[in-house]
């Protein structure tokens, strides 16, 4: 009799995306896991079948992630194709939008200044030599770049640095530093309205702001509009 | 209440201790009680420029450190009735002797007496600089038509736009008329926009600064020479008056000037 009533923390159920394994998010997790162990060890599959993990609202740390990766790897026949949670803590969610807002700077950026942005910076005003700008996306100047620019600071090579005025003294995307020197042949001899960005060939590349839209088609979060 | 005024420019020589002595005579001058201070510990030099050195009993350290009183330090210069007086830095030890904390509270205790406290700034970004502008409510920055002295003075702009001071203003210092109007060094303009704050004035460059420091005499005494012009212009205009930036073009056109004058209007 208790066995026909007793809630089922883990139930499998089969879409044309392969089997997807629901975790039940209110039980303890040490129950789940038992039964995990339980459900994975009695079944009768043939052959090798992915199966997707459906952790709900429940919050799994690594640790707990792997061991129930392990618990399912236990059976020959299944292999996890993804691990799929409703909730993240604040700290990745915090993360998340700082990598995607754009910072806003306004005012003139000195000698010896340093303005650093986790996503996007936007500048209103100048950055004057010496005067440095770091985001971990990509910089847009509105106003004269005189001074030093890294873009991607974490490693985004698709980051760009844009500005009105762009006379910058170094130019960084990523891990990829330029000097703008008189003899380089990138340095137009009209600064206004220019990109930089990472050119395939590796070197840092300048061209007209409106060739961006081709260049880097995928910087545009535009929605709305007609 | 007075008002306190740092003088700085992040490099050095390019005329802080002139300027601070000049401005403050010129302010002198037009009937105002200033309080000059020098805190270019270790290196002070403007008692020399205004030709006071040898009156000097105590100074700021000893005041500082409670060895006087604030009275007894300061330098009259008896050219000017009850209008001019130094406090000149100590000689003998370095910038460290005193902290912001303490010029804070002097320069507040000086405002209840003069009109203008003018603090001349020692060069540098360092324990001097973070002192000299302890007390300021607003700021001065001197630079030279030299992109040396403009890098420096951007640096320092930024440094006193982070502290709870008026927005900084500017003097242009030793412009040489034919270098600027030939295109050979900086000009008006360029500095200007490139550091972004409001000018305060200009001072040309004039052979007579030199030697008049060296009597001991500030060149603003000498109401012809360009430089001094120049000084009393930037005075008029900290007191509030509106007075027009001097033309940098020659006064004495050629024979070809005046030709083309004729036929420009």
């Amino acid at each position: 009799m208790t066995q026909l009533t007793k809630q089922q923390y883990v139930t499998i159920k089969g879409t044309k995306d392969g089997l997807v394994l629901r975790l039940d998010d209110k039980c303890a997790y040490s129950d789940m896991i038992a039964e995990l162990r339980k459900k994975v060890d009695e079944d009768g599959l043939e052959g090798l079948a992915e199966v997707q993990v459906h952790t709900g609202n429940r919050y799994c740390n690594e640790e707990e992630l792997r061991e129930i990766m392990n618990a399912i790897h236990d059976s020959p026949n299944l292999r996890v194709s993804k691990i799929q949670s409703d909730v993240i803590t604040m700290e990745e969610s915090n993360r998340k939008v700082l990598e995607n807002q754009s910072e806003t700077y306004i005012g003139i950026v000195r000698s010896g200044q340093v303005v650093q942005a986790e996503g996007d910076l936007v500048v209103i005003g100048d950055v004057n030599p010496n005067g440095r700008v770091v985001a971990a996306g990509s910089i847009y100047v509105l106003g004269r770049l005189k001074g030093i620019a890294h873009a991607g600071s974490s490693g985004n090579a698709k980051a760009v640095i844009a500005a009105s005025w762009l006379e910058a003294t170094h130019l960084i995307i990523a891990d990829k530093m330029e000097t703008m020197t008189d003899e380089l042949t990138i340095l137009s001899e009209q600064p206004e309205m220019e990109c930089a960005y990472l050119h395939p060939n590796g070197f840092i590349a300048i061209d007209r702001l409106q060739e961006l839209r081709i260049l880097r088609p995928g910087l545009s979060s535009f929605k709305g509009g007609s | 209440m007075g008002e306190a005024i740092v003088i700085t420019s992040g490099k050095g020589g390019v005329g802080k201790t002139t300027t601070s002595a000049n401005l403050g005579t010129a302010l002198a001058l037009q009937g105002k009680k200033v309080c000059l201070i020098d805190t270019d510990i270790g290196l002070r030099n403007l008692d020399v420029i205004l030709g006071l050195e040898n009156r000097i009993i105590y100074d700021l350290v000893d005041v500082i450190e409670g060895r006087c009183k604030v009275q007894q330090a300061l330098v009259k210069d008896k050219r000017f009735e009850d209008g001019l007086f130094l406090l000149p830095a100590a000689q003998t030890t370095d910038k460290n002797a005193i902290n912001p904390e303490q010029m804070k509270n002097l320069v507040t205790e000086l405002k209840r007496d003069y009109d203008y406290i003018l603090i001349d700034c020692p060069a540098g970004i360092e324990q001097g600089f973070k002192n000299a502008i302890a007390g300021a409510d607003r700021a001065i920055v001197v630079t030279t038509p030299e992109i040396s002295a403009v890098r420096d003075a951007d640096r320092i702009i930024g440094l006193l736009e982070q502290e709870d001071i008026e927005p900084p203003k500017l003097i242009i210092n030793r412009i040489r008329r034919h270098l600027m109007n030939s295109g050979d060094a900086l000009d008006v303009n360029d500095i200007t926009t490139h550091l972004s704050i409001d000018l305060l004035g200009i001072i040309l460059d004039d052979e007579n600064v030199i030697t008049s420091s060296n009597k001991g005499e500030p060149v603003v005494m000498d109401p012809a020479n360009p430089a001094a012009i120049g000084y009393r212009n930037i005075a008029r205009r900290i007191l509030g008056e509106s007075v027009p930036l001097m033309s940098l073009t020659t006064g004495k056109p050629g024979f070809f000037g005046k030709l083309k004058s004729i036929f420009v209007k």
